[in-house]
């Protein structure tokens, strides 16, 4: 081989080792010493041999319950707004696909106009208006919030995957007398189920996550997990490192081996969402 | 059946959203009559030091995250497309961090940089250069917050830079090859030119969304000390939740949005003719 060759291969490896190790490391870090014991944390310069143990899960399990009850709240608001958001999502983007009217396009533009106004901003209102419809500290509110901030995205996704289904197919069922509902739920609905996965990727991984919001509106019962997280890095008595981790890791786990399962679909979320919105 | 999107829409952020407006225009807190003061609250907040403050914060953070983005995810898709082994481990380990959430991130970069036990910070004193003095620096601080965000979105920059590229024909790098046109000109004359549609798109996005920086920094520093860290959102919150100064919260709440519309104004321009060409036909 020619010296030069040798020489990008070498650059090109180490190049690799680099992105590697910038995207692996923080969370290989909290994973790993979510196993060792307090002396092996503290440990400096650290300990890459130590002896497992599972004493912070156990810490985790006794003194955080709270944390349990969170992952639960997280499951039920992810699965709820990843429902809400998939089906209306699906059924805007099979009207944006098919139909052609300026005030359809006026309300598309609108839908992406509307990705502009930062979360934050419109916690002012809805903070006293949740606590009027004793709507604070529940799932609903999350549900909905989490739904509705993925929707305009989720919408644009999927006319992008219903905009491949040739027009024929439902032109034909509607021929043969199916109606708009029937034409959405037997067809459109298996077609395009590969960019309804997109879309659910996206806000499954939103909804699990999300902080802003849920330090909004819950305090006790609806509390999903990254709250509980976030008090335990606040947490007046110091931070418990070991317990930190074994919660972070709970917490991530699922979810990161759900993007890697889920890798094609949001990558092909994210291109048809970027590019074509 | 549009309508569940845009009644969810309508209610939940366009409504709101309107009603901010209305907020900035009063003076109001919890339980009070409101009454009507003209745009008295902008006045209150541009003269507040602590909103410029804010305001130099984010720019210079979603100025330095944003473009570092791009940069390293333009090397990182090219880096891709030239062909690596074990493909799809490196996207998995690549997209990793999508997975992660805003406050398990928090933990993994104050560990890592924590002063006494850290590995980043004993990396660094290890190469005999000072650890990075979050908890008490502003700017450390806002560096660890820049690293922590950059480290989160890479992977939204990533993928759309790399999706672009591998769109681009193969043809086009043969010919340029054929003519003899070095690896620099043929990034320069094929590469750049192609890609800059997507990079336009990936840093617009960007910049809106990192524009909205929040719990990165509330997590972190809290906007301390001496609310020296603090950005446009965490000053917003703290005006309205902590100051109960709901009329100069909304005042923000406005300017953010004035700010997001006017990066976009370029975007949303091309966007309403092209839908509008499309739609009418």
């Amino acid at each position: 081989m020619r010296p030069d060759v040798i020489l990008r291969r070498l650059l090109k490896g180490l190049a690799l080792v680099v992105v590697l190790g910038w995207s692996l490391i923080p969370i290989a870090m909290i994973v790993v010493s979510s196993f060792k014991a307090d002396r092996d944390i503290f440990a400096v310069p650290p300990r890459i041999a130590f002896s497992p143990t599972l004493v912070n899960y156990a810490g985790l399990w006794a003194r955080w319950g709270d944390f349990f009850t969170g992952m639960l709240n997280s499951l039920v608001v992810t699965a709820g707004a990843t429902i809400l958001a998939v089906l209306a999502s699906t059924m805007a983007g099979y009207a944006y696909s098919r139909f052609r009217h300026p005030a359809l396009a006026g309300s598309a533009f609108f839908l992406i106009f509307i990705r502009l106004i930062p979360p934050i901003v419109i916690t002012l209102p809805l903070f006293p208006a949740v606590n009027v419809l004793g709507l604070n500290d529940t799932h609903v509110v999350l549900i909905v919030l989490y739904a509705t901030f993925f929707v305009s995205l989720g919408t644009l996704v999927m006319r992008t995957f219903i905009d491949q289904i040739p027009r024929e197919v439902d032109e034909a069922a509607f021929i043969d007398g199916a109606t708009r509902g029937q034409i959405l739920r037997r067809l459109i609905f298996p077609l395009s189920a590969q960019g309804m996965v997109a879309v659910a990727v996206f806000v499954i991984v939103y909804a699990w996550n999300e902080f802003l919001f849920a330090f909004m509106f819950t305090t006790t019962r609806a509390k999903t997990a990254p709250l509980v997280i976030s008090e335990m890095i606040g947490a007046a008595e110091g931070v418990e490192w070991g317990v930190l981790f074994a919660a972070s890791t709970v917490q991530l786990l699922p979810v990161l081996l759900f993007v890697v399962l889920a890798q094609k679909h949001l990558v092909a979320g994210l291109t048809a969402g970027a590019t074509k919105g | 059946m549009i309508a569940p999107v845009q009644a969810l829409i309508v209610a939940i952020i366009f409504v709101p959203a309107l009603f901010v407006f209305w907020l900035s225009l009063t003076e109001s807190s919890f339980g009070q009559r409101t009454t009507f003061v003209g745009l008295a609250n902008y006045a209150t907040v541009l003269g507040d030091p602590y909103f410029w403050r804010a305001l130099r914060n984010t720019v210079v953070v979603v100025l330095i995250v944003v473009h570092v983005e791009l940069l390293l995810g333009l090397a990182m898709a090219l880096l891709f497309a030239s062909g690596v082994p074990a493909r799809p481990f490196m996207l998995a380990a690549v997209l990793a961090p999508y997975a992660v959430s805003e406050v398990s991130a928090v933990v993994m970069w104050r560990y890592l940089f924590d002063v006494d036990i850290g590995f980043a910070s004993q990396a660094l004193k290890a190469l005999g250069l000072p650890p990075l003095e979050w908890a008490i620096d502003p700017t450390h601080g806002l560096i660890l917050v820049a690293l922590l965000s950059i480290w989160l979105h890479l992977p939204f920059t990533f993928v759309i830079l790399y999706a672009a590229r591998l769109a681009v024909p193969g043809e086009l790098y043969e010919a340029a090859q054929v003519d003899g046109a070095s690896p620099w000109r043929r990034f320069r004359s094929v590469t750049l030119p192609l890609l800059m549609p997507a990079m336009l798109i990936a840093m617009l996005f960007r910049y809106i969304f990192a524009f909205r920086l929040f719990s990165e920094v509330w997590l972190m520093t809290g906007g301390g000390p001496a609310r020296q860290t603090e950005v446009l959102a965490v000053y917003l919150y703290l005006e309205a939740f902590r100051y109960n100064a709901f009329g100069d919260a909304a005042a923000t709440g406005w300017l953010l949005v004035l700010a997001s519309l006017l990066l976009a104004l370029w975007y949303l321009r091309r966007l309403y003719r092209e839908m509008f060409a499309a739609h009418a036909s």
